[in-house]
């Protein structure tokens, strides 16, 4: 038996510091007393439960040079994450019960974040045939998704929403209709014909999300559009809701904190899928949060290598680093500029994207898993690509100066990472 | 007079008088260009490397004859059959020519930015030659150069107007030409069938048109883009004849212009689509002079960063 005690920590909702208690596995309780085998002292910083991405490219198996579990897990670690979400993008694609498992068993060896794998939608993301839906569930697949690409055949994502629906899946969708995302590098519009850069509308955007809504008022499918990116896409899915659809919606911290003008430097890190959007979009996004519209912050950790991204803007991967930087970037652009409250903020990290999965609210309450994280709220420091767990050691935010870093998670009663 | 400019990229930061003391520079080029020696020691010593990832063969030559002119070594490089045919990046094929001790760079590149990233990986200048759709500062230099020398007594560009015809969208030389007469104190028309038209470039001294008549109307530069074929299959327009019907140039729509307006165009022609073979041939027509031109704006351009800055 291995017990625990977090001294001094900083509870939401408590006035004084409390000695927290981890036995085992699992959360004891708080000021409970008697010996303990391992003490940290939060020094009065805010003790959470661990945070939950449903959003994390892990690149393995097959990118490894981008990104691996090892790497992936520790940043989420540092992050402040207990459980990411792997999207199935890799090489092989995750169609196959058998990655599966093997991804869960080589993650569990880890015994850094835990892992919970998005398995395809469809089988090598070619959008043609389905995945064994019940298979890949019970080999501990959460969620259907071929996320990166656009489930571009609407039949084939009915009969997707239709079959997951009878299994509970949550299927995730990359909505943008190809057909008029096309070439596409950054957002069209003004700054996109300043700079010369082929455009990608909104409107690729919202057309996607209505028809994804649509089927999910149809079929019934828990349907979570990832990464909504714009002011029109997220007012179709608050729509949608006020009509009981089952959707929900996910945003990211860089659509939250950068807009077009960013492509102006001509710097493809800061090329991203959906394209990084207008301040009006920006303020809209913040608004959706504030109004609760939106279910849940997803990172879309998407690594690529420096070599990728010194490419030309037409050639070069699109995809944000992130995991590391998500808490304290949204902490310091959101709440100290008053836009959300801290608990409104914790939400979307931790019990938001639960509820989007139909997991329990995390929580740290004796009994609870003992995942948790320790956020110092006070310190200002720069953001220090170099100094990351992932493999992508640059970052659209570095040198920003934020505020709300995650100094040690817990995870499984344990302290994982550095 | 100095320019503090280390590069040309676009001409973001470039006052008017330093664009107009350009065209001075350009006028003394000119002159050596008329001389039986053709050619002076000022870039003497000097390696400029032409590295063209898109072939252009004509504003390759151009610049190089430009360099040479000037007594600079030149290195070429063309993507076709190097090193980027085998999966080299942008930034160690710059890496390599950099270590050959090259003092200006002219990119060409079919994706817009790629001078603007080439620039934070070496010390040497560089000069765009063509970003995507993006700018392409030499062409719209030559062709405000044109129309300078084309007037006896040419008292300036406030108040001239610069017509555009055809493709804007996807036109680099639309958007550098834009972006250097409203400089120089001129005022733009854009004009194109509204899929190639964005109207996102508005701003102030351009106005944006669908027709002809309003375009044309005052204007003493017309200028017609190439209208590239593949624009009918991608559903960007209906037909080269619905084209030709709206917009091609014609000495009979000229009169919509100003009495002394000239013709331009950025080359090379489709001759009966974009611009009427008869209207391209004809004294109005300074097209010629435009490639002509070429050469002692580029000298001027490359003299200027690489001497005229100390």
């Amino acid at each position: 038996m291995s017990r625990t005690i977090i001294t001094n920590a900083r509870l939401i909702g408590e006035q004084s510091l409390a000695d927290l208690y981890l036995k085992d596995s699992l959360i004891e309780g708080v000021n409970l007393g008697g010996e303990v085998s391992h003490t940290f002292d939060a020094a009065g910083k805010l003790v959470t439960p661990a945070f939950i991405d449903l959003h994390t490219h892990l690149r393995e198996p097959g990118q490894e040079v981008k990104e691996d579990l090892a790497s992936g897990l520790a940043a989420a670690a540092a992050g402040g994450y207990g459980t990411v979400v792997s999207m199935a993008n890799t090489d092989p694609v995750i169609d196959d019960p058998g990655l599966v498992t093997d991804l869960l068993a080589k993650a569990e060896r880890l015994g850094l974040a835990r892992l919970r794998p998005a398995a395809a939608l469809s089988r090598g993301l070619k959008g043609a045939q389905l995945t064994d839906f019940a298979a890949l569930q019970a080999a501990g697949a959460v969620m259907l998704t071929d996320d990166g690409i656009p489930v571009a055949d609407g039949h084939l994502l009915r009969r997707a929403c239709e079959y997951a629906a009878e299994l509970g899946l949550v299927i995730q969708t990359h909505s943008e209709e190809p057909s008029l995302r096309q070439d596409g590098v950054m957002n069209e519009g003004t700054v996109s014909q300043r700079l010369g850069l082929p455009g990608n509308p909104v409107q690729a955007e919202a057309v996607m999300v209505y028809r994804d809504c649509e089927l999910a008022l149809m079929t019934g499918a828990r349907v979570h559009i990832a990464h909504v990116s714009s002011r029109r896409g997220l007012q179709l899915i608050e729509w949608f809701k006020a009509q009981g659809a089952p959707v929900t919606a996910e945003v990211t911290p860089h659509h939250l904190t950068l807009t077009d003008e960013t492509l102006g430097a001509f710097d493809p890190i800061y090329k991203v899928a959906p394209p990084l959007r207008t301040a009006e979009d920006v303020a809209y996004l913040r608004g959706a949060l504030a109004r609760a519209v939106v279910d849940s912050i997803g990172t879309d950790h998407a690594p690529h290598t420096r070599a990728e991204k010194d490419l030309d803007l037409l050639q070069a991967p699109s995809g944000i680093a992130n995991l590391e930087v998500a808490f304290p970037l949204l902490y310091t652009k959101l709440v100290l500029d008053g836009v959300l409250t801290l608990t409104d903020l914790l939400h979307y990290f931790q019990s938001g994207p639960a509820k989007v999965m139909g997991w329990p609210a995390p929580s740290l309450a004796p009994g609870a898993p003992a995942d948790l994280t320790v956020i110092d709220l006070e310190s200002a420091r720069p953001v220090t690509p170099s100094a990351f767990q992932s493999k992508a050691k640059f970052s659209p935010w570095d040198g920003w100066q934020l505020q709300g870093w995650p100094v040690a998670t817990f995870v499984r009663g344990r302290r994982v990472g550095s | 007079m100095m320019v503090k400019h280390r590069h040309l990229l676009d001409f973001t930061g470039w006052t008017a008088d330093e664009l107009l003391a350009l065209f001075d520079t350009t006028d003394v080029m000119a002159q050596v260009l008329q001389r039986t020696i053709k050619k002076v020691p000022a870039l003497q010593g000097f390696t400029v490397s032409t590295l063209f990832f898109e072939s252009s063969t004509r504003t390759r030559l151009s610049f190089e004859r430009a360099a040479r002119a000037q007594s600079a070594d030149v290195i070429s490089f063309a993507a076709g059959g190097s090193s980027l045919a085998k999966g080299e990046s942008l930034k160690d094929t710059l890496r390599t020519i950099d270590a050959m001790q090259v003092d200006l760079y002219v990119v060409r590149h079919a994706a817009a930015g790629v001078p603007y990233q080439l620039a934070r990986w070496t010390d040497a200048a560089i000069v765009n030659a063509g970003d995507g759709r993006r700018a392409h500062p030499t062409q719209a230099l030559l062709d405000a150069y044109t129309f300078r020398t084309s007037f006896p007594g040419f008292d300036g560009f406030a108040g001239k107007k610069l017509a555009i015809i055809g493709d804007i969208l996807h036109s680099r030389v639309a958007r550098s030409n834009l972006e250097l007469w409203t400089r120089l104190g001129a005022t733009v028309a854009l004009c194109g069938p509204a899929t190639l038209l964005p109207r996102e470039l508005e701003q102030p001294r351009l106005s944006l048109h669908h027709r002809l008549e309003p375009t044309l109307e005052g204007a003493q530069a017309v200028m017609a883009l190439r209208l590239q074929q593949e624009r009918m299959t991608s559903g960007l327009l209906p037909s080269l004849a619905e084209y030709r019907a709206r917009y091609q140039l014609t000495e009979a729509v000229m009169a919509l212009a100003h009495p002394n307006a000239i013709v331009m165009h950025p080359g090379p022609m489709n001759r009966d689509v974009e611009i009427s073979s008869s209207l391209a041939d004809s004294p109005r027509s300074v097209i010629e002079r435009q490639v002509a031109n070429g050469v002692p704006v580029r000298m001027a351009v490359l003299y200027t960063l690489l001497v005229g800055k100390k």
